[in-house]
């Protein structure tokens, strides 16, 4: 491949061990194999001559082109160590490209989720333990027990509740048209997003409950009830307005806890028949999804 | 999937869409051929509502609707037409926080171009073809609105679209990027079906070989730029002086008063209509401004 045919062309090529004009030409238009593209990259490293001959060959267009390309991969991000570990899970890198565009997967939303559960939690654990006066507040002095969880009890799945709202509600998305213009199916979209807020809504309510003052199983038993909601809100999207879906299913969780707290029973709303009911609710939400996830398509529907 | 051969790629018969009240569309009829069609009408005439129809984004009260011979109302048919489809919306929202390439690489994924290399080449092109390419890494906060109008358009040519439908591309555009804009229209490959709307005559005289004229929710004109045009012909007058009679009238550069009305004011002279007057001419007639 070199002038005088003395082997492959290398930083060792002396000055009369040029690369020829051919496998230039080829190198620059792409068709050389590999070997043959390695051999020259290494060459033209060190021979100003060959680099000159190259640059004749070099196709300007597809040059440009290339760097185009190259700055798009440069501006987008590989994700952070979360994204890598679910990419090696096997989960499609284009499905969490998708959730770049959920609102309650963003750090600020997720730090008011804390923000909001560490002031419930800790009134909760501060005046249980009797480190702040509860005097004049909801008669908590005369019911230092399970009343004190009440707050939590009713802001916990309704946050939860709120994040997974915020990914499948169309105000929360102001590129909404796009999504419903695109062939992506949209119920994908909306499942992929709402699953994701779920699971990262879950985890400081779950860790906000285990530093409460309350029974051991709290932070379990608020899973079935907060998952339960999120269907429901969902299915009921499949019936109604997103947006009045999504109420609905947050007054059918506000009501009865604050019915149970005035009762000075807030823990029965995730005892065990309540957890029976949640059941039910959600495997009653799966199936209307199932038979009904069309609805969820928005734009043109059938 | 068969795919039917019309005469015309896109059609629309009948199509009729309220907002309460309000009558937006009106049995609106039409065909859309390869290349472009403007879509000309005053703010409340019904464009942006047909575009979204065509985009299957919107549904129509009554009518119907056939793209490259698929109907929307079959679930398959209408993602078919979706893979074929560049859309802007007449507000198009962004998610702020987004890179020009992050952006366009979420709308790529929207697209179904799953392939990460094949999106960032995709991606490329498009930021190449409205001179964006080196603010990949600029966060969309960060554009001003003509920049943003730009990365609008580059998002509808994600995928090389057969059916691309604008809704006012040319709204924050700057004379020099609306020149561009109208080159790049032209350049687009594969000869598809352009739609844009817009209120600037000048974008239809310039770069589209049909306009439709949407008034009232209805079709009032469908012809070439010329025809509507000389469809003002004997009808528009310059006059050194202001005429009340007349339909419309304004002071031009030149100083002269233009005129558009039926009978000439004293000392006036007939002049070559222009779109704008054939469809100024249109829009008073119809009692739509």
């Amino acid at each position: 491949m070199t002038s005088s045919s003395v082997g492959p062309a290398s930083p060792m090529a002396g000055a009369d061990e040029h690369t020829s004009a051919d496998v230039l030409a080829r190198y620059a238009t792409g068709s050389a194999d590999i070997a043959v593209v390695w051999s020259v990259e290494a060459h033209v490293m060190g021979c100003v001559r060959c680099r000159s001959t190259l640059s004749k060959h070099v196709d300007a267009e597809r040059l440009a082109r290339n760097r185009s390309v190259l700055l798009v991969r440069a501006a987008l991000p590989e994700g952070n160590r979360l994204r890598r570990l679910l990419c090696r899970c096997g989960v499609p890198d284009h499905l969490l490209g998708l959730l770049a565009a959920t609102p309650s997967l963003r750090r600020s939303w997720l730090l008011s989720v804390a923000g909001v559960l560490a002031v419930v939690a800790g009134e909760a654990a501060a005046v249980r333990y009797g480190w702040i006066g509860s005097a004049g507040r909801m008669g908590l002095a005369r019911y230092p027990g399970p009343e004190v969880l009440a707050p939590f009890l009713l802001v916990a799945p309704l946050l939860v509740l709120a994040g997974v709202a915020a990914a499948f509600l169309p105000m929360f998305d102001p590129a909404s048209q796009l999504a419903v213009a695109a062939p992506f199916s949209g119920v994908t979209l909306l499942l992929v997003r709402a699953v994701s807020a779920l699971a990262a809504a879950l985890v400081p309510v779950v860790a906000a409950a285990f530093v409460l003052p309350g029974p051991g199983w709290l932070p379990v038993a608020l899973l079935l009830p907060s998952l339960a909601l999120c269907a429901f809100a969902l299915a009921a999207a499949t019936v109604m307005n997103p947006r009045a879906a999504a109420v609905t299913a947050g007054l059918s969780w506000a009501l009865p806890v604050l019915l149970l707290a005035a009762a000075h029973l807030p823990l029965l709303i995730v005892e065990r028949n309540a957890q029976l009911a949640c059941l039910a609710l959600l495997c009653a939400s799966a199936l209307v999804l199932l038979v009904r996830h069309d609805r969820l398509d928005m734009g043109w529907t059938t | 999937m068969t795919v039917n051969v019309h005469t015309a790629a896109v059609r629309a018969s009948g199509l009729s869409r309220r907002y309460g009240s309000t009558r937006a569309l009106d049995e609106v009829d039409l065909s859309l051929d390869r290349g472009i069609t403007g879509l000309l009408g005053p703010n409340g005439a019904g464009k942006t509502t047909l575009l979204s129809i065509l985009a299957t984004v919107n549904q129509p009260d009554a009518g119907s609707v056939s793209v490259f011979g698929l109907d929307p109302r079959d679930a398959a048919e209408r993602v078919e037409i979706r893979r074929r489809l560049g859309y802007l919306p007449q507000e198009l929202g962004y998610h702020r926080h987004f890179t020009v390439a992050g952006f366009l690489d979420y709308v790529a994924i929207l697209k179904e171009i799953t392939d990460r290399r094949r999106r960032a080449e995709e991606v490329a092109r498009v930021m190449a073809a409205v001179s964006l390419e080196n603010r990949a890494r600029t966060r969309i906060r960060a554009l001003s609105g003509g920049l943003r109008q730009r990365l609008g358009i580059a998002q509808a040519l994600l995928g090389q679209p057969d059916l691309l439908i604008l809704d006012e591309p040319t709204a924050g555009l700057d004379p020099e990027q609306r020149l561009r804009f109208r080159e790049l229209l032209s350049d687009v490959p594969g000869d598809p079906v352009i739609v844009l709307s817009t209120h600037q005559a000048d974008d239809i005289a310039a770069i589209c070989p049909k306009v439709i004229v949407l008034l009232q929710g209805r079709v009032c004109f469908a012809g070439t730029p010329a025809k509507l045009a000389a469809s003002a012909a004997g009808q528009v007058w310059a006059a050194a002086e202001r005429d009340q009679k007349a339909h419309l009238s304004w002071r031009g550069a030149d100083n002269l008063w233009r005129h558009i009305g039926d009978q000439p004011p004293d000392g006036a002279e007939l002049v070559a209509p222009t779109v704008e007057d054939g469809y100024l001419l249109l829009s008073h007639a119809t009692g739509a401004r």
